[in-house]
């Protein structure tokens, strides 16, 4: 029997996902554990394997469709399977569910004929991407059910076949580009030589902006930013740190630690080391507002801003003030390894209770980083630079390095704040005290 | 007071056609002119210029035909007539406006508008004041003749564009300030009615703007015609004295000389109508209304069209811009750049000059390699067998696709045939499509095909 696919859940958090895209067509065969599609959470976006070997039967579900957790989105059986009468119970569940979900359905025709026209829900969509009305489309599945090819030979028929200008025939000939895969900007979608001109900056030429459609990632760093910056007040503080301490311990370690695990322990580790067990002391700062409470987390996870290709990720490293610095270290360069590469899974970005910020590895000194939310404090790290600074009354150059601590002031009021800094700092200044 | 989605100030080509494209997306649509509908186009441009041109060209051929021996007894030519032509041509076109815009149930106020803050617009009825109001506001009051700062200019009778067109009485000489489009095709109507016509001019060359060997084909055929012709001149002061005009004319190297015409045309450019619009403070580009691609001025809701934003002065950019308006002022979202891939600029002397797309210097400065050929018309049978064989079709195109970049043509009937050129950059036809197409035999248009040809390498007649 055919074995049904359903939308993970994957995390505690996920109500629903959004189908990034396929990577199997209908009818293609797949086994167990190749990759099968992309989802899209509101943390992460994440490949999914198939956990069954066989044909690829159905795709109930389209590219961009946000589908709910723990719903059939395809079937994976064998060639001859007929998925029919699967399909049907799992829709009826569907339909028991949500009784009045299909709102755009109802939009299309009069109800008795909407009843009694029987499409699958991957051909109803496209039906109504494309604004055709089902009962125009004859069905050539059982018992005349609509499949999404037909409504793909429907339009197709609508649009016979692709119209393009001498012009940009040449140009896309010359450059190698496939038309049926260029929208046309000209008249009834005629594709135009810029439709197909490579991007060339010649001088004079006006220059135009370019679009880049806000989705994915981007479009979750949006929310969360918005969200974070306009409901908690943001205070921000900063100091500076001596880091001739740490600088020298850092040098001590390092060749023990990369001869251990192979790899090179950053400040970032250490300081993270610190902020664990600063947080373990100051409660108030690794806490999260919830409705009316204040929540003062039991543990100490960290979350560490990375750059990732599509945008910024922030993986998190749970119990940072029960860990060594080689282990810190170990599962720090993992992670961030994992996010620079987009392989992050939703387990290892969530559960953050504060995050860390380091722009030390630009000309940044200090800066003012906006909360992760639901958290209520993120340290922004400055770069290590040599100042002068009076120690015991002569300028000596020191190493010194900026934090800067932003706090949702509805939480944290600026003396624990404060308090908080100033003990990271001393503890950084004099790293020792950690072991006590 | 009465309450409209949209006013439209101003009757000329921007306008109108404004006016007439908002209501057909639905809109309650007021016009507002203080003169006649049509505009500078209709009663002082465009059409009174090619109706006396026509006839200009009739004299011409008839004094041709002569030498042709087709005689006639004498050539007499009646101004009066003449004239009275030109008026009727207007009129039945004026009207023919008048019925568009009551057909689209357009309300048309005559009178002086003068645009509030609050987008009210006031309207001077002569004996009675109106006022109205305007969701959105097209403005489209066009230009009048610039009036240079000549020493003695002011106490000088000259024609204008606007007042030539009344003129009663043939001069017997006439000098023409300005050699730029308007100036060269008074020159061509005057110097037809046998008037010793001369032109002034700065620049180094006649219609500076265009291609400079059509510039310089024009200045050959003008001159043939008994035109004279100083560039590089300019005028530095201008007496009257009833009888005729006295001006100091002055070379680049500064040799001052004086120029005598029974009648002066002052034809050096034009200025924006900004009158009435003052409450409005538009923010400006030069003497210009500034607007962005979708025709918009700095203040919400109100837009602006034709030549009052400057750009090219030509009526049927005037009326493009002017569809823009509406359609984004019905709620549309449309761009100028879909509109104005190509803009055909068109000269009506004789010979007409006309011209689409890149000049071969434009394309060359963004960068085309740029691959031309010349056609003459001698090659042309069709333009020898009409006598009318000045002139030459110049292709300009892109060396790898043969895209057409740009095309001019001087010679006859140059205004008709651009447009096969304009089709074939609007559709992006390339030079190896032109050099396929077969065109009528004998034609005009057979130049485009051998100059494709060419372009090919496998010209037949060149
Ligand atoms: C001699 C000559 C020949 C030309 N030949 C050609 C040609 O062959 N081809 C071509 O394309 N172009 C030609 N042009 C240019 C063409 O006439 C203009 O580009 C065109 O008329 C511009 O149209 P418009 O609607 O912007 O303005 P206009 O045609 O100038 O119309 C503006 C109207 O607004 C009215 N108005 C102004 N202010 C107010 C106000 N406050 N209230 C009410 N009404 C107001 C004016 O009375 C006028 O009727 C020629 C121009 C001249 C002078």
């Amino acid at each position: 029997m055919a074995n049904e696919v359903f939308m993970p859940k994957l995390g505690a958090s996920m109500e629903s996902g959004t189908i990034l895209q396929w990577f199997k067509e209908e009818g293609e065969s797949i086994s167990e554990g190749e990759m099968l599609f992309e989802v899209m959470t509101d943390k992460v976006n994440i490949e999914i394997e198939a956990d069954s070997t066989g044909v690829l039967l159905k795709k109930l579900y389209e590219v961009n469709d946000e589908v709910p957790v723990n719903q059939v989105i395809a079937y994976i059986g064998q060639k001859t399977e007929d998925v029919e009468g699967l399909m049907k119970e799992s829709l009826e569940d569907e339909r028991d569910k949500t009784p009045n979900d299909n709102k755009e359905d109802h939009n299309l025709m009069p109800f008795k004929e909407r009843e009694k026209i029987r499409a699958t829900p991957a051909a109803r969509k496209q039906a109504r991407d494309y604004q055709i009305e089902l009962n125009e489309i004859v069905g050539t599945g059982p018992r005349g059910r609509i499949q999404l090819d037909d409504v793909k030979e429907f339009v197709n028929k609508l649009e016979p076949d692709v119209k393009v200008t001498p012009l940009a025939t040449k140009i896309a000939k010359a450059e190698q580009i496939n038309l049926d895969e260029i929208k046309g900007s000209g008249v009834q979608g005629k594709i135009m030589s810029e439709d197909v001109r490579p991007q060339r900056s010649r001088v004079g030429e006006e220059r135009r902006e370019e679009r880049i459609q806000m989705k994915g990632i981007r479009k979750v760093i949006s929310q969360r930013m918005i969200e974070s910056a306009f409901t908690a007040p943001h205070a921000t503080i900063t100091t500076e740190v001596d880091m001739s301490a740490i600088k020298e311990m850092r040098q001590e370690l390092l060749p023990r630690i990369e001869e251990q695990i192979g790899e090179r322990i950053s400040y970032t580790e250490i300081i993270m080391k610190a902020v664990g067990l600063m947080l373990k002391k100051h409660r108030i700062i690794n806490s999260s507002l919830q409705d009316d409470y204040i929540i003062l987390h039991p543990n100490v996870n960290i979350g560490l801003a990375v750059a990732a290709p599509d945008g910024l990720v922030v993986p998190v490293i749970k119990e940072c003030d029960q860990r060594g610095l080689t282990e810190l270290t170990e599962v720090t360069k993992g992670v961030t390894r994992l996010a620079r590469e987009n392989k992050l899974n939703l387990d290892q970005m969530s559960g953050s209770t504060f995050t860390i910020s380091n722009l030390g590895m630009y000309a940044i000194d200090a800066f003012s980083p906006i909360i992760n939310q639901p958290e209520s404090a993120i340290l922004g790290v400055g770069r290590i630079l040599e100042k002068p600074v009076g120690v015991a009354g002569t300028i000596v150059l020191r190493p010194m390095m900026a934090l800067s601590l932003s706090f949702d002031h509805r939480i944290i009021d600026g003396a624990p704040a404060a308090a908080f800094l100033t003990e990271l700092k001393e503890t950084l200044e004099k790293p020792i005290v950690m072991l006590a | 007071m009465k309450q409209f989605d949209i006013a439209v100030l101003g009757g000329g080509p921007g306008g109108y056609v404004a006016a007439i494209r908002a209501a057909k997306e639905g809109q309650s649509v007021v016009l507002i002119e203080a003169d006649e509908l049509g505009g500078t186009c209709l009663n002082r441009g465009c059409i009174p210029s090619k109706t006396l041109l026509k006839q200009a060209e009739v004299v011409n051929d008839i004094k041709k035909f002569e030498k042709w021996g087709v005689k006639t007894n004498g050539l007499q030519f009646s101004l009066e007539q003449m004239m009275g032509r030109k008026d009727q041509v207007i009129h039945q076109l004026r009207r023919g406006i008048s019925s568009l815009l009551n057909a689209n149930k357009i309300e048309v106020y005559r009178g002086f508008g003068t645009i509030q803050q609050d987008c009210s617009i006031d309207i001077n009825l002569g004996d009675d004041q109106k006022k109205i109001h305007a969701d959105r506001i097209i403005i489209a009051t066009g230009s009048r003749p610039l009036i240079p700062n000549i020493p003695g200019l002011d106490q000088c009778n000259v024609y204008t564009s606007d007042t030539i067109f009344d003129i009663n009485e043939i001069p017997n000489s006439l000098m023409i300030i300005g050699g730029g489009v308007i100036g060269v095709e008074f020159a061509c109507i005057f110097a037809s009615l046998n008037v010793k016509v001369t032109i002034v001019e700065t620049e180094d060359r006649i219609i500076s703007s265009e291609d400079d060997e059509a510039s310089a084909e024009l200045r050959k055929s003008l001159e043939r015609q008994g035109i004279e012709i100083l560039t590089d001149h300019e005028v530095i002061s201008l007496s009257d004295s009833d009888i005729e005009f006295k001006a100091i004319i002055k070379d680049s190297d500064g040799n001052k000389k004086k120029l005598i015409a029974e009648k002066v045309l002052l034809a050096v450019g034009r200025v924006p109508n900004t009158k009435g619009l003052e409450n409005l403070n538009l923010e400006m580009k030069g003497p210009f209304i500034k607007v962005n691609h979708k025709m918009e001025t700095s203040q919400l809701n109100v837009y602006a069209v034709g030549d009052v934003i400057g750009g090219l002065q030509l009526a049927h950019v005037a009326s493009a811009e002017g569809i823009i308006a509406a359609m984004n002022a019905g709620g549309e979202q449309v761009e100028r750049d879909d509109y104005f891939r190509v803009v055909p600029r068109c000269i009506y002397t004789f010979p007409q000059v006309a011209s689409v797309g890149y000049t071969e210097s434009e394309a060359e400065n963004l960068g085309y390699h740029v691959k031309k050929v010349k056609f003459p018309l001698q090659a042309n049978g069709k333009a020898l067998a009409m006598g009318e064989d000045e002139g030459f079709i110049k292709v300009i195109s892109e060396e790898q696709y043969g895209e057409v970049l740009g095309v001019v043509i001087v010679g006859t009937q140059a205004t008709e045939i651009i447009s096969e050129a304009s089709s074939y950059i609007f559709l992006e036809g390339t030079v190896e499509e032109l050099s396929k197409m077969i065109h009528p035999h004998p034609s005009l248009s057979e130049g485009f095909f051998e100059s494709a040809n060419a372009l090919m390498g496998n010209s037949i007649h060149m």
